[in-house]
């Protein structure tokens, strides 16, 4: 395995605290730089950064002006991959968006669009792409393979890396009753470049587990030790946590903690 | 229906709760409806939680002096009871949640005393989640260009508002989200705003000129270029310059001209 490099998100409100911080090789960027920003300067100096922001969905191919925008913030961050997310949240026309991560049918159709609009994507950028999979609350009668093979059918006909998120494999298998060991085994775990790792929360809607801006647990991180056996081309693990109520405390133990596991 | 098909009637599922008592939908039987009930509920408390983080960013700061986080509503009996009838980005949405944080925020023990500008500063915020709120163009596709250049006639944007306020709002808006011991104060003086959005859902706040209002108030769909020029008095560079900078922030669009 190469240099694994361990860092987290970048949070404007903890600008101060993470441009001073030790112990963290990168940060992920969800939102471009606010102009107003006092850390960015010092933050974009000192750190790798990894473009994570909302490019599009690849369920349509990219219009001019998101691959555009998409470049411009590659270059900003000088990014060594850009990312993107296996999602599907807003309807053709604009119409309803749900702003927030849902994953498409697993079908034929999806897989075509998916592979197509990637492979575009990917041929008008000057970095590698990776694609994040996103976890599903419940299953969907019309998908018609499962997300696994489907994601390892999109990585064969795709030159993509994996952003292989662990929470949202942790949370898929806890819903379905199954070992999230097990549950990964089917992924292709060889394409994957980073992995992300987060803490999970009961929620009251939902009536069990769900992504929180909190440490990951202990199991979480026997998880990623596990998984970065399987991933030979990993390159970064990023604490996923993105969040106003997000302390620096918690960003920083967290990523003490993901460094002592891997 | 074809499989994009269904992944939109899914996505309305989630983000439309009406939608999901109608036979049409249930008879999909596409999820367990109980499950995506709750994921549903999840998503719009995730939305509005975003929105009112982002929109009420001046009402959090001032919750050291007023006591009320905009956001704690989401957690309360009145965004549950919303949770029924909400329709993730539309304006009467976005309408019934902001006025919630409104309401929530003004109730402050001492509040509107402590902060004169509070409730400018709430309106203010309110119209800014309101004028977000809609359906955005996603992608541009490849006419959008050429189309656009067939149109002529300039329409005032809807939901584009001009707001009057007693306080000059743009002043003290900065230093809120600067560190600050001191309350910082708002000019009193009348001050007329304008609140747009691009149709990508971008959101602007500029003050108003004479010219900006003039042109608002005349841009009917109607009334062609030179129309506006002479009802507006004003010269072709001018009016084209104020257009140009309407049209930029989504106040104005153009329309084909019948």
């Amino acid at each position: 395995m190469a240099q694994l490099m361990v860092g987290a998100f970048y949070n404007p409100h903890l600008g101060q605290e993470l441009a001073q911080a030790t112990g963290i090789d990168h940060l992920a960027m969800a939102d471009p730089p606010r102009a107003d920003d006092p850390w960015w300067p010092m933050i974009r100096e000192r750190y790798t950064l990894l473009l994570h922001d909302y490019l599009g969905q690849l369920s349509e191919p990219l219009d001019e002006r998101a691959i555009a925008r998409a470049r411009s913030l590659a270059g900003l961050y000088r990014s060594p991959w850009v990312a993107e997310h296996f999602q599907c949240l807003h309807t053709e026309d604009g119409t309803y968006n749900l702003n927030y991560v849902f994953p498409p049918l697993y079908t034929e159709a999806f897989l075509d669009r998916f592979v197509a609009n990637a492979n575009a994507l990917q041929e008008r950028l000057d970095q590698p792409l990776v694609m994040e999979n996103i976890p599903g609350f419940f299953d969907v009668a019309a998908s018609r393979m499962p997300e696994a093979l489907w994601l390892r059918r999109f990585f064969d006909r795709t030159s993509a890396g994996f952003l292989l998120d662990l929470p949202h494999i942790w949370l898929e298998a806890h819903y379905h009753r199954v070992d999230p060991r097990a549950f990964l085994a089917d992924f292709p775990l060889e394409r994957v470049v980073e992995l992300h790792v987060a803490g999970v929360e009961p929620d009251r809607d939902l009536e069990g587990p769900w992504i929180a801006p909190t440490e990951p647990s202990e199991a979480m991180l026997e998880l990623l030790h596990h998984a970065l056996h399987h991933c030979p081309q990993a390159k970064a693990v990023t604490f996923d946590a993105f969040s106003p109520t997000l302390t620096a405390d918690v960003l920083q133990r967290s990523v003490a903690r993901i460094r002592a596991a891997v | 229906m074809t499989d994009r098909e269904i992944q939109d009637s899914l996505i309305r599922a989630l983000a439309d709760a009406p939608f999901r008592s109608t036979p049409g939908w249930r008879e999909q039987r596409l999820a367990d409806p109980s499950r995506l009930e709750r994921f549903a509920r999840f998503l719009a408390r995730h939305y509005y939680y975003e929105r009112l983080i982002h929109f009420f960013k001046y009402s959090r700061v001032l919750a050291r002096i007023t006591g009320r986080s905009p956001e704690t509503v989401l957690t309360g009996a009145g965004f549950d009871g919303l949770l029924e009838v909400l329709v993730l980005g539309s304006r009467a949405s976005a309408i019934a949640v902001a006025t919630l944080a409104v309401d929530h925020v003004r109730a402050g023990d001492g509040a509107r005393d402590q902060v004169p500008y509070l409730e400018d500063l709430t309106a203010y915020e309110h119209a800014m989640m309101v004028v977000e709120s809609g359906a955005r163009v996603w992608s541009d596709g490849s006419g959008a260009e050429a189309t656009r250049n067939q149109w002529s006639v300039p329409i005032r944007a809807e939901g584009t508002m001009l707001l009057d306020f007693a306080y000059d709002l743009p002043v003290v808006l900065p230093l809120l989200l600067k560190p600050w011991t001191e309350l910082p104060q708002a000019p009193r003086r009348p001050t007329r705003l304008l609140i747009a959005r691009s149709p990508h859902g971008r959101v602007s706040v500029a003050r108003t000129s004479t010219a900006i209002d003039m042109l608002l108030q005349l841009a009917d769909g109607r009334k062609s270029l030179d129309d506006l020029a002479r009802d507006a008095g004003l010269r072709p560079a001018e009016l084209q310059a104020t257009l140009e900078g309407l049209v930029e922030i989504g106040a104005v669009r153009f329309s084909l001209g019948s």
